[in-house]
């Protein structure tokens, strides 16, 4: 028992950081709904004011849904694909365009096989700062480079309030 | 005249089956637009009462059409909104209507049915007698709280729904 306590007491001192007496709780920044509709509805009339129906999600920092959007006329999969590239984009922490890029020499990534990442463009993460806090993927336009545009627009239609 | 007669004849002979005058069905759905009016209305009447909520819409075959959680809704709201929502339109009434009917029979079959909840909350959106699709609300303390925030999105295009 002692020395387990000295044990635990030893490993708490050196790594103070991670599971010291004084750790202190997380403090994390979160999209908040209206925030993150705003951003959802600005990238689906984007994109409907080019011509282009899609179908836009809104994800948080756990990759949970806060925004799920529909476009008039879409396909089927646009509602899928749009989550799946707002994933991505989260989980990597980077545009999945960016993501798709990378993977396209690597054919066997090990980050394909995980469920519901989608090498596709169209999602890009939402940041405060240097800070992840959700990403915003998009799904309907004719190349996931428009669809990249319109999630650009949702994000920079909030920017003042991202930080 | 003659010809009026014919198509007639022709109309009552295929009135029931296939025909090469058949006609493709026509029916008028939710737009993007008035779905995300609903919800984001249903959301704010709500958030005026004090409670965080999440919601979904759904369309005529119970595909979402927007779903909206939250920041501070419980864990649980998204997905009990969308199946209060996809009950509502599944059986063309209020899903508190649904948990009040099969209330009285534990073991009916229709709960055994995936995605239905027998939970009030959630109402079926009509264009006359027609249900189009339906939203369903979670997180109020209470599915009557659910409801009338359900009710407060319908009634804000009510003018749009027809």
């Amino acid at each position: 028992m002692i020395k387990t306590t000295v044990g635990i007491a030893t490993l708490a001192s050196a790594c103070s950081v991670a599971i010291g007496a004084h750790a202190q709780l997380v403090t994390v920044k979160q999209l908040s709904l209206p925030i993150a509709a705003t951003i959802g509805t600005t990238a689906l009339q984007t994109c409907k004011a080019q011509g282009y129906n899609v179908s836009v999600h809104v994800i948080g920092n756990m990759g949970e849904v806060l925004v799920a959007l529909r476009g008039d006329n879409t396909g089927p999969h646009t509602m899928e694909n749009s989550m799946r590239k707002a994933l991505t984009s989260r989980g990597t922490r980077l545009p999945s365009g960016q993501f798709a890029e990378n993977v396209s020499k690597t054919p066997n990534a090990g980050a394909l096989r995980l469920g519901n990442m989608i090498p596709a463009r169209g999602a890009l993460p939402i940041k405060a700062g240097e800070d992840v806090v959700g990403a915003v993927g998009v799904s309907g336009a004719p190349g996931g480079d428009k669809d990249e545009a319109c999630a650009q627009a949702g994000i920079d239609k909030v920017a003042d309030q991202l930080k | 005249m003659s010809k009026v007669h014919h198509l007639v004849g022709a109309a009552l002979a295929c009135v029931l089956a296939t025909s090469a005058n058949a006609q493709l069905l026509q029916h008028k759905d939710l737009s993007n637009a008035i779905a995300t009016t609903i919800a984001l209305t249903a959301v704010d009447a709500c958030k005026e009462q004090g409670y965080n909520v999440s919601v979904h819409v759904v369309g005529r075959n119970g595909e979402v059409l927007v779903g909206l959680r939250h920041h501070a809704a419980g864990v649980n709201t998204f997905e009990n909104s969308w199946k209060k929502a996809y009950t509502a339109r599944t059986f063309r009434i209020a899903s508190g209507k649904f948990a009040e009917n099969v209330g009285q029979n534990p073991v009916a079959g229709q709960l055994f049915l995936a995605n239905i909840v027998a939970a009030r909350g959630a109402l079926p959106i009509m264009i006359g007698e027609e249900t189009i699709g339906a939203v369903g609300v979670s997180g109020a303390p209470g599915g009557d709280k659910d409801e009338v925030c359900a009710q407060a999105g319908i009634d804000k295009v009510k003018d749009q729904l027809r």
